[in-house]
């Protein structure tokens, strides 16, 4: 039930004066939903890196006059497009979400005479920011200002 | 035969092998000292006490009132020039402790917490939370990692002690994991290797406590003294045996019989206006007295009184005494802010030990001792709890220095002969491994301890201390015949047992006989034959020296100076 | 007491003998207020002599007896036997070496302890006439729950960030690196910052949590580790605004 994990972990720098059977890893990992939960955390860093490639193609498009431009948007209903954006949007939120519940207690007593605000406030803080950083944009992007 | 040579050599890493260790190294950090345990250190049992660490730190308590409280709770037995140098010391061992980083508990005004403790006429018991032992332990531990000239030889099972011209020079010790025995001189050697708890099968002790430094010393002809008293803590939780730590009863926690009554209060115990705050021997026979009255409540690993906490209230019990709430939920079954805790006195620490002087010194050159496994003696018939913590830390510094200076002043070892009874020591232990024979060591254990708690319980009486005399110098035949099943070489955990069992054997013997010989009832030496003290004929230290067919017994004189002996109520 | 037997199915490595790991199955009748730590007792004193473990307090405090039961990291003396099925799987803890049946290597660990520095650092060491520091309650809580770490190990078998990277340091060492930084008696913060700012300290966590869901004293290390990593950070940038005097 064990797979290997790196051969060298947890190993000392001077060898044991035995000989000792190399590192397994839990056998409860690839099973367990917390733990499939962390590795689609790590995972949605892939869905970051194509999102960071049609940005790029979106930049190129802008720079290349109006034909491409068009082109470029009417691609975009292509539904292959619209499912992958839909992944991106379900990653940001699965993400913020669980970086949000863990923010809190990763900030230290004291930073220097100042303290942290009390946990409950560090989280609405957060998520009122970023709905109203999110607000803000898709506003300007829509064209409902500016 | 892998030899290493060092200046010092110290035996067990608990909190006084530890303190000893960083006393030599920072006196002399061209010294080379060695610190051999059979655990990695943080894995000492030092780790599991709980209460706290006494010293004098108020503005209404002096070192006056400290000794004398000591005086009285060992039964007038305590050398009183040891005790006076211990509570002098103490708040500085305690001092260096905190710089050293231990969290102890503070007031609001950011000095340190002190709580009241059994046998103590004030508050000066200085503790963290109720996890004194594993702080110190750890702060103690993280701090030795300081000092390079500190080598440790973890997982290293010291079998012998090697004499050679009359001193110690060294250790044999078996290399646990490689199960190859190796050699490791010594100008001197410390044992700080604790007490034998496990040689009873109800113990607050943890599996590691099985007797080994005393049984070293004893083996090449070093006494060992006050053997005959073993302190019953009057607090652990039945069937495990885990302690309940006195602070419990420090924070106000009261003790209840079956009808609910708070008997310490209510009938003479001794104890006074003390009650639960009386000294661990008389409160362990008060409970003892009540379950044999039928007043114990029944359960399925005996009778039993409760402790009660419920009106304490939560936000005390989550401050102060948070692991006593989660050890009660996890072991006792009971959530002690709405439920008393099940409580019976366990085996819990072993006044007696090594004799040796105040700076640790054995009658064996090169041989020196601090903590428990020591009888300097401090403790005399019955500790007051948290002394013992401040024990460690004050001898384990002065003895550490005293056996540093021995090892400078003296030379060294032939080192043919060393390794040549290392040899012979690599030879027996071998022959030991995968041994066959007809007795089975789970068998052999439990019937030692039975014969010890019928024997040498918190009651005693002539008869079954023979008996258990007899039984115990009858195992030590049936030891011989031990058969084993693991013959691996590689971290053989069988062949350890085997040579704790044996230890403890031997240890436990001297404990029976010192016991029968002992024909009063002092501090923890309860009898019902004989229920008073006599201090006319036993106002001696017991020694026990291993003979040919057992024990033989001598006595030594107790340092008396301020304190006359008086009677000991509260 | 009723006698119910339960399956367990534990590694078996004697170097000796073994090329690898094995598993060897025991029937043990156990009892309903037994730990798991009970069981491999019973089995070691009345079955099979030949099973090495390690233990010692029994009451969850010296940190020996950590092992893998069912696949998940477990405090053996603690976890109760009932909360496991008919058959209960018992193997050495994960990402160690194995020396032998369930005792794993631990040097490994020793060595990334030392090198976070676990002691208090002072410029001046305080002179025994001075007394105590002063600390208030307050500042007692700031570091108290990490100096909780019993050592054993738990954490490090629970990290991915362990499994994979041979020197990451790992939980444990950086909560109680952490644990000094955030006492007020301690003066070598940015000694350790510097040190945390290495590689295979606490950058290569990528906050999986797993730790602080094992470790049986609530020490939260994933808390200490993010919390470092504020620290680290702030330690950084502050050097580039302050000038450090003989630290």
């Amino acid at each position: 039930m064990a797979r290997p994990v790196n051969p060298h972990a947890m190993t000392p720098s001077r060898p044991g004066r035995t000989r000792t059977a190399p590192p397994q890893a839990p056998s409860g990992w690839y099973t367990q939903p917390r733990m499939l939960k962390y590795l689609l955390f790590d995972a949605t860093g892939i869905v970051y890196l194509l999102v960071g490639f049609v940005a790029l193609r979106v930049v190129w498009a802008l720079g290349s006059g109006d034909a491409a431009w068009a082109e470029l948007l009417r691609q975009l209903q292509n539904p292959l497009y619209i499912a992958f954006h839909v992944l991106a949007l379900v990653s940001v939120v699965f993400v913020a979400v669980r970086f949000f519940s863990l923010f809190p207690k990763s900030q230290p007593a004291h930073i220097g005479p100042a303290k942290p605000p009390p946990q409950p406030l560090i989280l609405a803080g957060l998520y009122a920011a970023w709905i109203g950083v999110t607000l803000v944009v898709t506003a300007v992007l829509a064209g409902w200002v500016l | 035969m892998d030899t290493t040579r060092h200046d010092l050599v110290i035996v067990g890493g608990g909190a006084a092998g530890l303190r000893a260790a960083i006393a030599a190294a920072v006196q002399d950090p061209q010294a080379s000292i060695a610190l051999v345990s059979k655990v990695y250190p943080m894995r000492s049992h030092t780790v599991s006490a709980e209460g706290g660490a006494a010293a004098v730190a108020r503005a209404d308590d002096n070192l006056e009132m400290h000794a004398f409280d000591t005086v009285k709770g060992s039964d007038f037995l305590g050398d009183q020039d040891v005790i006076q140098y211990f509570v002098a010391e103490a708040p500085k061992e305690l001092t260096l402790l905190e710089h050293w980083g231990c969290p102890w508990s503070r007031n609001d005004d950011g000095t340190v917490a002190t709580r009241a403790f059994g046998g103590m006429s004030t508050k000066r018991t200085w503790y963290a939370a109720d996890k004194v032992g594993f702080h110190m332990l750890h702060s103690l531990f993280q701090q030795s990692l300081r000092y390079p000239n500190i080598v440790r030889y973890d997982e290293q099972f010291v079998t012998k002690l090697i004499v050679d011209g009359g001193a110690v020079h060294g250790v044999a010790s078996l290399d646990i994991r490689e199960g190859a025995v190796r050699l490791i001189l010594g100008r001197a050697v410390l044992l700080a290797c604790g007490g034998g708890g496990k040689i009873f099968p109800f113990t607050t002790n943890g599996n590691i406590k099985t007797a080994d430094g005393m049984a070293l010393a004893y083996r090449e002809g070093v006494a060992l003294k006050d053997m005959e008293f073993v302190q019953y803590h009057p607090t652990g939780l039945p069937g495990t045996g885990i302690l309940i730590t006195e602070a419990a009863r420090g924070e106000g926690g009261h003790l209840k019989n079956s009808e609910g009554e708070r008997f310490l209060t209510t009938r003479d115990y001794g104890v006074g206006t003390k009650a639960e705050l009386g000294p661990r021997d008389m409160i362990s026979r008060a409970i003892i007295q009540e379950i044999e009255a039928g007043r114990g409540i029944k359960g399925p690993y005996g009778e039993y009184v409760n402790l009660d906490l419920t009106h304490l209230g939560g936000d005390v019990i989550m401050k102060r005494l948070p692991m006593v709430r989660e050890l009660s939920m996890l072991y006792g079954g009971a959530d002690p802010i709405t439920q008393p805790i099940p409580v019976r006195p366990v085996v819990h620490y072993m006044m007696g030990g090594v004799d040796v002087d105040i700076d640790g010194a054995s009658a064996l050159p090169g041989l020196y001792a601090a903590g428990e496994v020591a009888c300097v003696s401090l403790n005399g018939a019955n500790r007051l709890g948290s002394n013992s913590l401040t024990e460690c830390l004050v001898f384990g510094a002065r003895s550490g220095l005293a056996a540093l200076r021995f090892a400078k002043g003296t030379s060294a070892a032939n080192e043919a002969a060393c390794a040549r009874q290392a040899e012979e020591e690599s030879a027996r232990v071998a022959a030991l491994r995968g041994k066959r024979g007809g007795e089975r060591m789970a068998q052999l254990r439990r019937e030692l301890g039975v014969t010890m708690e019928e024997g040498c319980g918190v009651y005693r009486e002539q008869a079954s201390m023979e008996a258990t005399v007899h039984a115990t110098a009858a195992l030590r035949g049936r030891y011989d015949d031990l058969g084993l099943q693991d013959k691996s070489t590689v971290f053989n955990t069988e062949l350890v047992a085997a040579l704790e069992l044996g230890n403890m054997i031997h240890v436990a013997e001297t404990i029976a006989v010192s016991a029968a010989h002992r024909n009063e009832s002092r501090g923890a030496h309860a009898r019902r034959d004989t229920k008073k003290r006599d201090d006319q004929n036993f106002l001696y230290h017991t020694l026990a020296f291993a003979g040919y067919s057992g024990p033989r017994l001598a006595k030594k004189p107790v340092t008396l100076g301020i304190w006359e002996p008086e009677e000991r109520k509260y | 007491m009723s006698e119910q037997k339960k399956t367990f199915v534990v590694t078996r490595f004697d170097p000796d003998k073994d090329q690898a790991p094995r598993q060897q199955t025991y029937e043990v009748p156990v009892q309903p207020d037994w730990k798991v730590l009970d069981a491999l007792n019973y089995i070691k004193d009345e079955i099979d002599g030949s099973l090495s473990h390690r233990w010692s307090c029994r009451m969850a405090v010296c940190g020996s007896c950590g092992m893998m039961v069912d696949g998940k990291p477990s405090l053996t003396c603690k976890d109760a036997l009932s909360d496991y099925g008919d058959k209960v799987e018992i193997a050495p803890l994960a990402n160690f070496p194995i020396v032998r049946d369930l005792v794993v290597e631990l040097e490994g660990f020793l060595e990334k302890l030392k090198s976070v520095k676990p002691y208090i650092l002072r410029a001046k060491e305080r002179a025994l006439e001075e007394g105590t520091h002063r600390q208030s309650p307050e500042q007692l809580e700031e570091f108290k729950q990490f100096s909780y770490c019993i050592n054993c190990m738990l954490c490090y078998s629970a990290c991915p960030v362990v499994a994979n990277e041979p020197e990451f340091i790992g939980p444990a060492a950086i909560a109680l690196g952490h644990r000094y930084n955030m006492d007020s008696r301690d003066e070598g913060q940015h000694e350790r910052n510097e040190i945390f700012r290495g590689e295979g300290t606490v950058f290569s966590c990528s906050y999986a949590n797993e730790c602080s869901e094992v470790c049986p004293k609530h020490v939260d290390p994933a808390a200490a580790v993010n919390q470092a990593k504020f620290n680290a950070v702030i330690d950084w940038l502050t050097g580039f605004v302050t000038t450090r005097g003989g630290k």
